[in-house]
């Protein structure tokens, strides 16, 4: 038996055919992969209705939107280019202080809040409890209903005759009870209760599939060595997840910055616009007030902060996971 | 992949192709069918503001039309109250308006007919429009002599009170003088229960409320304040009227004269107090009265009284036309859609719609034996002329309404002056 293959020879058995390498020399051309089924006619330009469709609707659309800002228009009718004189509104007017400050309060503090209790829940159900997977669909339910309809319902349970304030009063706080949506001090922080809640389940998966990642030798090497609970988390786990944590409160911060369907629908922007964020304000001032241009215009310095937000952002979070 | 998901992946791909076009059609004619009725000329659509699922007046009337008029074909198309102006500016600017669209006078209003009749998108009407518009107010439904909008009804703004509920609590007269009211005010608050029920979070009714209140503290006095303020002459923060009308917010609350946790209620705080009878009024329009008085029992006994003047002051009320009809300028249906919009001001048209709303028509309200009807307690102020046009009708631009709203929240929850609200009401007034 020879042991390689001659082109022309017949293999004396299967075995052979199968097993001996073929000698190098004439060979058959290696077939060009055939694609399967539809895609055998596919071609790269056929993506050009979907790539034109978003940047007609996004970019083009966006532009428009963005050229509105230097106008006066109301909505309806004619307008005039009136330069930067919106912005230059936008700055003399001490309510969008105001309402810049909520912005940023509810955008930090529901990521800060949402992601340390998603954390916290996502350790807790990363292994060990046999009642995990219920528990994970359980807190992960808030992130798929709908924000206006749950906002209604927590607007019923903050009302002033509403269970919270029913239970309050059972416990003899009485004093504590109060109109919640309607308290200039605490209206902000109903409607942060309410995103937090909403938030969590978002923050736990991420932070589960980041902690699926971490082998558990890691950190049974590191109890053996005597590190306390405390410190296998903060040196150990914590790192390992670096990447989730950088996605989990980019998405929470741009998310944050523009909340809209909660606060419209807890308190509208009130009480005498105690709660009036940029996204609120840019409602009220296209279509309720009819200041179209002057809405372009702060709509156009929500979308720079949430950049601007978002590239620092990336930044730190990349400059740190380079040095692992 | 296996055989079989290939070829589920295979189906599902060309099902998706037909699903789509599918889907992309629908939309498309659902879009299409507001402009397009049939085809027939005598066939065209109406578009109005509903705040509930119960047949509206407006449909009564299109349907008392149709029956009139064999051939004809209204399709309505009630819309969302809340977001009312929002959604007829956008249609108007798409083009997809409908023929006819229920509108608002003036300019105080995002649904306001002379934004929409300066920006082109109402046609003039004639004659018969003309003729009913209440005199004094011809700015609110006229631009360039032209008029935009035919009044339909005529609104009373006052306290729409359930004497049923008074009567159990030992009130049998509605009072008259602000100390008679407090003195009630008291009664009430001692069971747990109040003389008005507000929404304080809700900007109409507070915005109504304190203009509800003007009317015997600034338009009593001053019956052209109005016009003084467009023309400069005085402005909001020198109006003492103005100052003593958010005075008497602040003193109705302090006194008890709302429910608790007014600051935070909604316009269910308003329903069920006037229907459960935790509440004897509330600053609604009179239209509203006749739809709680259906879900009240029938013991309530509603009617619309007047607010109590200041001392030496006399009584006044708010009442004007709030809803125009208007047609589309871009209408392919005009001559049917005029015929209707006159047929709606013949006495039989009014009639019917006193009957289905409740409102007063505009032009048989003055031949209307209201002594048993809710109208009974004001029919003499409206006899001798002591009302008032609602006056953010009458106000140039949508912000002062809305500094107002947002002003007498902030005096509930005490985060504003009287003073820096009226400063804030002159601030957003723009010639």
């Amino acid at each position: 038996m020879s042991t390689t293959f001659r082109a022309g020879e017949v293999a004396a058995t299967e075995t052979e055919r199968v097993v001996l390498p073929r000698r190098a020399g004439r060979r058959h051309p290696v077939p060009a992969p055939r694609r399967k089924g539809l895609l055998k006619f596919g071609y790269w330009w056929w993506a050009l209705p979907g790539i034109l469709f978003v940047v007609g609707i996004h970019y083009v659309a966006t532009s428009i939107g963005g050229f509105f800002s230097f106008t006066n228009w109301t909505g309806i009718g004619a307008f005039e280019l009136v330069g930067l004189d919106n912005f230059v509104r936008i700055f003399q007017d001490p309510t969008k202080l105001g309402a810049l400050w909520n912005t940023l309060f509810l955008a930090f503090g529901s990521v800060i809040l949402s992601n340390i209790l998603g954390l916290g829940v996502a350790l807790g159900l990363n292994r060990g409890l046999k009642s995990r997977y219920i528990l994970r669909t359980l807190f992960f339910m808030p992130v798929v209903l709908s924000p206006l309809a749950t906002s209604y319902i927590w607007k019923f349970i903050f009302d002033f005759n509403g269970p919270l304030n029913l239970i309050l009063r059972g416990l003899g706080l009485d004093t504590v009870a109060r109109a919640w949506i309607a308290d200039p001090t605490w209206a902000i922080w109903t409607i942060l209760v309410v995103l937090v809640w909403q938030n969590i389940g978002f923050a736990m998966v991420i932070y589960m599939a980041g902690l699926a990642a971490v082998p558990v030798e890691i950190e049974e090497a590191a109890a053996i060595d005597g590190a306390s609970l405390w410190q296998r988390f903060w040196h150990v786990t914590l790192p390992s997840i670096r990447p989730a944590v950088a996605i989990a409160t980019t998405l929470g911060l741009v998310n944050g910055l523009r909340v809209f369907d909660q606060i419209m629908a807890l308190t509208g922007g009130g009480p005498a616009a105690a709660t009036e964020t940029l996204a609120t304000q840019v409602y009220k001032q296209s279509f309720a007030l009819g200041n179209f241009g002057y809405g372009a215009a702060l709509a156009l310095l929500l979308t720079l902060i949430i950049l601007a937000f978002a590239v620092v952002q990336q930044r730190v979070t990349a400059g740190r996971s380079k040095e692992d | 992949m296996t055989q079989r998901r290939r070829r589920v992946t295979r189906f599902a791909g060309l099902l998706a192709l037909p699903a789509t076009a599918a889907l992309v059609l629908a939309g498309c004619s659902g879009s299409g069918s507001t402009g397009d009725a049939g085809g027939d000329a005598d066939s065209f659509t109406f578009t109005f503001a509903t705040s509930n699922n119960l047949e509206s007046p407006y449909e009564t009337l299109a349907k008392e039309y149709m029956a009139a008029n064999p051939g004809v074909t209204i399709t309505t198309n009630p819309t969302p109250n809340d977001k009312y102006g929002e959604t007829i500016r956008t249609q108007f600017q798409a083009g997809n308006a409908s023929d006819v669209v229920q509108t608002t006078p003036g300019s105080g209003d995002a649904r306001g007919l002379v934004p929409l009749a300066e920006a082109g998108f109402l046609e003039p009407l004639g004659e018969t429009a003309t003729s009913l518009v209440p005199s004094g107010s011809e700015t609110l439904f006229e631009v360039d002599g032209e008029t935009y909008g035919q009044p339909l009804d005529f609104t009373i703004g006052a306290v729409v009170a359930s004497m049923g509920t008074a009567g159990m609590n030992g009130i049998t007269t509605w009072p008259t003088t602000m100390d008679d009211f407090y003195a009630d005010c008291e009664k009430l608050a001692g069971d747990g229960k109040s003389m008005i029920a507000l929404a304080g979070a809700a900007g109409p009714n507070a915005g109504l409320t304190a203009q509800g209140i003007a009317a015997t503290r600034v338009y009593a006095e001053d019956p052209e304040f109005n016009t003084e303020r467009a023309d400069g002459s005085t402005t909001f923060a020198e109006s003492e009227g103005w100052a003593d009308t958010l005075q008497t917010i602040v003193d109705l609350k302090d006194r008890g004269c709302f429910q608790q946790g007014a600051e935070g209620g909604g316009f269910d705080a308003i329903t069920n107090g006037l229907a459960q009878g935790t509440s004897v009024g509330s600053f609604i329009p009179s239209g509203s009265a006749v739809e709680i008085a259906a879900a009240a029992p029938a013991e309530a006994d509603f009617k619309v009284q007047p607010f109590p003047a200041a001392d030496g002051g006399k009584p006044y009320v708010l009442a004007s036309s709030n809803y125009t009809i208007s047609i589309n300028a871009k209408s392919t249906k005009k001559e049917a859609a005029t015929a209707f919009v006159e047929w709606l001001a013949t006495p039989e048209a009014q009639e019917k719609y006193y009957e289905a709303s409740g409102l007063l028509p505009i032009s048989e309200y003055k031949n209307l034996d209201l002594s048993d009807t809710i109208y009974s307690e004001v029919v003499t102020d409206i006899t001798n002329g002591s009302y008032t046009t609602l006056p953010n009708n009458v106000w140039p631009n949508p912000a002062v309404y809305e500094a107002l709203q947002v002003g007498v929240q902030g005096l509930l929850t005490g985060q504003t002056s009287i003073d820096q609200v009226l400063q804030n009401m002159d601030a957003a007034w723009t010639d």
